[in-house]
């Protein structure tokens, strides 16, 4: 509503001028309660150029804030970097583990590759070899017994000994009842060796594939700090953005608080004058 | 110049045996050149030996054949039979002789070894099925055929066969010569099962290489005779522990049929002559202390006749273990009582008996087997016939060997061969053209040396009349029913009554000894005493002086005797001689 519709609202309508001039130098003060009031929508338009206009502050903080490329490198050599297209604006991030740790996954990968494959292998081969070793150990010993039973078979002549009972004699029997149980226990311990050699050959592949991964793992845990940095910095620079932005906000408080008051002031003289051209008039 | 007599008497001569190891000019008197059909008897004498009393009356399955072995069986019940085998049949009983060959067994060789053990008695025989028999089945069958048999294969068709430690034990088979199996506990059927077993013994011979001839059983010791060594096992009550304790090399068995268990040791022949098992552990085989040291060349030359059968028994009654070379017709008497210096035992010889086999019964009987069947070793006849008892003397030299000797009387000391007549013989300086002399030993009468009897004949005794005399020389008396010598036949009985069934009168006109039978005098001599009882009435003892002749430096006596029912002994021989010149 501008002025003249005030005053004509005052005075109804048309009569606007009317009631200025009715009102004397309440023309003059209108005027410059206008000019008041016109300065005050000057003020709005300054702010808001100030602020949101072009090469405002807003323009001036999206500037200040503006995604800022960084490289994070850790002590081992691995890189991991952040960057933005800057036609399109599409963010790239690239991560790169150092050759010697790419090695080394490469490495511990194709190591629990084999121990996968290894653990997925049946085991009866397996077990198979086990017992085959379990009775490589075992044989001499065995042998020396057999050797010695022999020999005391032979100083008591018995070496020739057939018994319906024993087969030999209770001592041989024993002595192979106990290198059967022996051959028996080795059986059933290279079986329960292969099942748990797979176990292990599988936790083993696991963690050989976890360990695959630690370098980037490790890359990625290094990327903390460096991503922390560059928050910080982002921060940083969002602060001071910020700190900028409140800054030209405040100075253009300023000044619109000084222009408001400037309009604040030419309107009330203006008032006063229009309420005291005018004060008759309604009064 | 007149020369001294020199009285030499040779106490008891012979009572150490036969000696033909050692020199004669060293030879005690004591030692016999040649003691045959002799043996020494229990005062320590050498006297004839005693005689074949043929049992068998009827041989038919015999046929021309000799018995090869004698076994009595003896269960639990008190069961008894006589088995003996011979003519390629199992036969049985002591009169008759009843074959017992299991039908469909054939049989072509009789070197049999029976045993008795738990109510069964056994036959082995190499390469035969072992065949048994007991008193429940009352006939003797193949082993294989007894319910629960077990293992009985021709690989245990062995020829040696043991009752020993609760199992039987058999060897020696037809290609194995190294194994002995033994059989379950207290079954002689199973071989198979059970704690039944075995053991080769080719790892165990200290030769390296033997083979087993005998198996016997002493102190809880299995001893496994070799044919040049011996293994000793002890704990053979459980032979799958049981464990070798000795071995012997260089001393075996040559026979299976050789080795007799003496109850304190067991005595066997080796290839050196007979040992003892006992004494042979003691000095590891020395052979020095063989038992047979006295014949020892005698003795290996017959042991090295080829396919020799031989024989054996140990008599503890009459103190003597027989070994008969069988082949060649010698029996070899040793004396166990008790050793000589050199640890020999004193050994007689038995000439051309045809003893076969022995075997002894339960109630301490000899049984002998010959062509004649089943005998038993008593009397002193050879199946009714005479035998020859025999000494010789080894060269005597009187102290001084180079001095020459006249040979002027002998004068013996005899003890028994009633009615026989004793040949002296005797010759000079190793010569074998004897001068000889015939003596002959009155008879004995009533008492016989160890011989007087108790003919008991049925019927007197059915009168309760006892009679005594020698009924071999029809000398018989009556006893309280004799009414004295006639020259024909009494007509009033005792006391002057009727003649009563049992008087008796010995007519001295025809020599002949009557009794009162069914009214009527009988020839005793047609009765046949049902038994005779003997009582120890004094003893025969003949001293008749013999002229000599000749002269020698040294001198060889000898005496024979043919021994028809009499025992005769030699108690001393004195010899007077005159001592000459030294030449």
């Amino acid at each position: 509503m501008d002025l003249k519709e005030i005053l004509e609202s005052i005075g109804g309508a048309g009569n606007a001028v009317n009631t200025a001039a009715a009102l004397g130098l309440g023309t003059a003060g209108l005027a410059l309660a206008e000019k008041g009031y016109s300065d005050l929508g000057d003020i709005g338009e300054r702010a808001y150029a100030g602020l949101a206009g072009e090469g405002g502050l807003a323009e001036q903080l999206r500037g200040m804030l503006e995604f800022q490329p960084y490289t994070v490198t850790s002590a081992t050599g691995g890189q991991f970097g952040m960057t933005q297209d800057p036609t399109t604006g599409q963010m790239t991030y690239q991560m790169a583990t150092s050759p010697e740790e790419q090695a080394l996954q490469q490495q511990t990968l194709a190591n629990a590759g084999m121990f996968f494959n290894q653990a997925a292998m049946p085991v009866d081969q397996r077990e198979q070899d086990i017992f085959q070793r379990m009775r490589t150990a075992m044989s001499p010993e065995e042998e020396r017994q057999r050797l010695e039973m022999e020999q005391r078979m032979a100083a008591q002549g018995r070496l020739g000994v057939r018994t319906a009972q024993f087969g030999g004699t209770p001592e041989q029997l024993a002595l192979a009842k106990a290198q059967e149980e022996a051959r028996n226990t080795a059986m059933l311990n290279a079986m329960q060796f292969a099942g748990q050699e797979q176990q292990r050959q599988a936790q083993l592949g696991s963690g050989m594939l976890a360990s695959g991964y630690v370098p980037q793992a490790q890359l990625l845990a290094a990327l903390q700090p460096g991503m922390t940095a560059a928050e910080r910095q982002r921060q940083s620079l969002s602060e001071q953005a910020g700190a900028y932005g409140q800054t030209y906000a405040s100075g253009l408080q300023g000044l619109l608080s000084s222009a408001l008051g400037q309009a604040n002031i030419a309107g009330g003289v203006g008032g006063n004058i229009t309420r005291a051209a005018l004060g008759g008039l309604f009064g | 110049m007149a020369q001294e007599i020199k009285s030499i008497t040779l106490v008891a001569p012979a009572f150490k045996g036969i000696n033909t190891e050692d020199s004669p000019l060293a030879q005690d008197p004591s030692f016999a050149e040649s003691a045959d059909n002799a043996v020494i008897d229990k005062r320590g004498r050498i006297a004839a030996r005693k005689g074949l009393s043929v049992l068998t009356t009827d041989k038919t399955e015999l046929g021309t054949g000799n018995l090869r072995a004698i076994k009595e069986f003896r269960d639990n019940l008190g069961n008894t039979k006589i088995f003996s085998v011979g003519n390629n049949k199992i036969l049985s009983g002591t009169t008759v002789l009843a074959d017992e060959t299991p039908g469909s067994y054939t049989i072509t060789s009789d070197n049999w070894k029976i045993v008795n053990f738990n109510d069964n008695v056994y036959f082995f025989q190499r390469g035969y099925e072992p065949l048994v028999y007991n008193n429940t089945g009352g006939a003797v069958v193949k082993l294989s055929t007894v319910a629960g048999a077990a293992g009985v294969v021709a690989a245990m068709y062995g020829n040696e066969v043991l009752a020993a430690y609760g199992r039987l034990w058999t060897a020696d088979f037809t290609t194995d010569k190294s194994t002995v199996y033994w059989s379950d506990l207290l079954i002689g059927h199973d071989w198979t099962g059970g704690t039944s077993g075995s053991i080769n013994l080719s790892k165990v011979w200290p030769d390296g290489f033997d083979e087993i001839v005998a198996l016997s059983a002493h102190n809880n010791l299995l001893i496994i005779f070799g044919k040049h060594s011996i293994v000793v096992y002890e704990g053979a009550d459980s032979p799958a522990t049981m464990r070798l304790v000795d071995t012997i090399a260089g001393v075996g068995c040559v026979d299976r049929d050789t080795v007799q268990y003496t109850g304190t040791d067991v005595l066997f022949l080796s290839q050196t002559g007979l040992r003892s098992f006992g004494r042979t552990v003691q000095e590891k085989s020395m052979p020095m202390s063989s038992l047979s040291g006295t014949i020892t060349t005698d003795i290996i030359r017959l042991i090295r006749e080829t396919g020799e059968i031989f024989r054996s028994v140990y008599h503890p009654e009459e103190s003597f273990y027989l070994i008969t070379f069988t082949n060649q017709a010698i029996t070899f008497c040793f004396d166990v009582r008790g050793t000589l210096e050199n640890g020999a035992y004193r050994v007689t010889r038995w000439p051309g008996t045809g003893f076969t086999c022995y075997g002894r019964k339960d109630n301490g009987d000899l049984l002998i087997g010959s062509r004649f069947g089943i005998g038993q070793y008593t009397g002193y006849k050879d199946n009714s016939l005479s035998y020859r008892f025999k000494y010789f003397s080894p060269e005597l030299t009187f102290g001084d060997a180079s001095k020459l000797k006249f040979l002027k009387r002998l004068r013996p000391t005899l003890v028994g061969g009633s009615g026989a007549n004793a040949i002296f013989t005797w010759s000079y300086d190793f010569g074998t053209l004897f001068s000889s002399a015939e003596v002959g030993i009155r008879s004995q009468g009533r008492s016989d040396f160890n011989l007087s009897e108790y003919p008991v004949y049925s019927e007197l005794s059915g009168y309760g009349i006892s009679s005594t005399g020698d009924v071999d020389i029809g000398e018989v008396v009556v006893v309280n029913k004799f009414l004295g010598d006639f020259t024909s036949a009494p007509t009033i009985g005792s006391g002057g009554g009727a003649l009563l069934e049992g008087d008796s009168y010995f007519d001295t006109a025809a020599d002949i000894f009557y009794v009162y039978i069914s009214s009527a005098f009988v020839d005793l001599d047609t009765l046949v005493p049902a038994s005779v009882g003997e009582f120890s009435d004094g003893e025969l003892v003949s001293r008749n002086a013999i002229n000599a002749n000749g002269s020698g430096s040294t001198i060889t006596i000898g005496l024979e005797a043919d021994i028809n029912g009499h025992e005769l002994s030699i108690q001393d021989i004195n010899v007077l001689a005159l001592i000459g010149k030294t030449l």
